[in-house]
């Protein structure tokens, strides 16, 4: 899945460590996520659309292929 | 940002890699010492040692998480732990399915012999479908 959870956390200062711990997740996971490798759960995807105050739809975006 | 978004990471338990070598390595020493038990003819110091590691690694697996300050298992460590134990079912599986049949067959034509041990790595497949088939009814119906 794309996201511009990089760019929004970098614009914002934050590290992987301080984003995964206001989420409630490892910064293993957030580094997962940014890299593409893990499709967050609805329930965390909602946590961080809530922590950067957007929608999920602003954060994240199915490949292209799946459309 | 408030600062309590960003609280510190420094916590008691400490960060989730080093809270799986711990658990890890105290596994791997009750591993290797039932083994250096069976090298040595110590059998029953590698028993001990092994139940030691068993009992002390789970335990810390499943108490750490609960006094820690830090997240140390999240969503990703579970969801690595469903494909993980669904990949192992599916290869148990199709070995299974592969290689018993084909057993049955070779020892009918009398081409080999199904030993003791053999059998009961048989038994032993049949009752982990078994117990995954009751498992699998139990999740599906009640959680």
């Amino acid at each position: 899945m794309d996201t511009d959870l990089p760019e929004r956390r970098e614009t914002e200062g934050l590290s992987q460590e301080a984003l995964a711990e206001a989420v409630g997740v490892t910064r293993q996971t957030i580094n997962a996520i940014e890299r593409d490798r893990y499709d967050p759960s609805l329930e965390l995807a909602f946590a961080l659309a809530d922590y950067f105050d957007c929608r999920i739809e602003d954060l994240f975006e199915p490949p292209a292929d799946d459309e | 940002m408030s600062d309590t978004l960003h609280p510190t990471i420094e916590t008691v338990a400490g960060s989730p890699r080093r809270y799986k070598r711990v658990v890890y390595s105290i596994f791997a020493v009750g591993i290797v010492g039932l083994f250096a038990g069976m090298l040595f003819d110590l059998p029953l110091t590698g028993t001990t040692i092994y139940l030691l590691g068993a009992w002390i690694g789970s335990a810390l697996a499943a108490l750490l998480p609960r006094v820690s300050d830090a997240t140390l298992v999240d969503e990703r460590d579970q969801a690595v732990h469903r494909r993980a134990s669904g990949l192992a079912v599916t290869i148990t599986g199709v070995a299974g399915i592969t290689v018993v049949p084909a057993l049955y067959a070779l020892s009918a034509a009398e081409v080999v012999t199904i030993t003791q041990t053999m059998w009961g790595a048989i038994w032993m497949g049949s009752a982990f479908f078994l117990l995954w088939g009751g498992c699998s009814f139990y999740v599906d119906r009640f959680q």
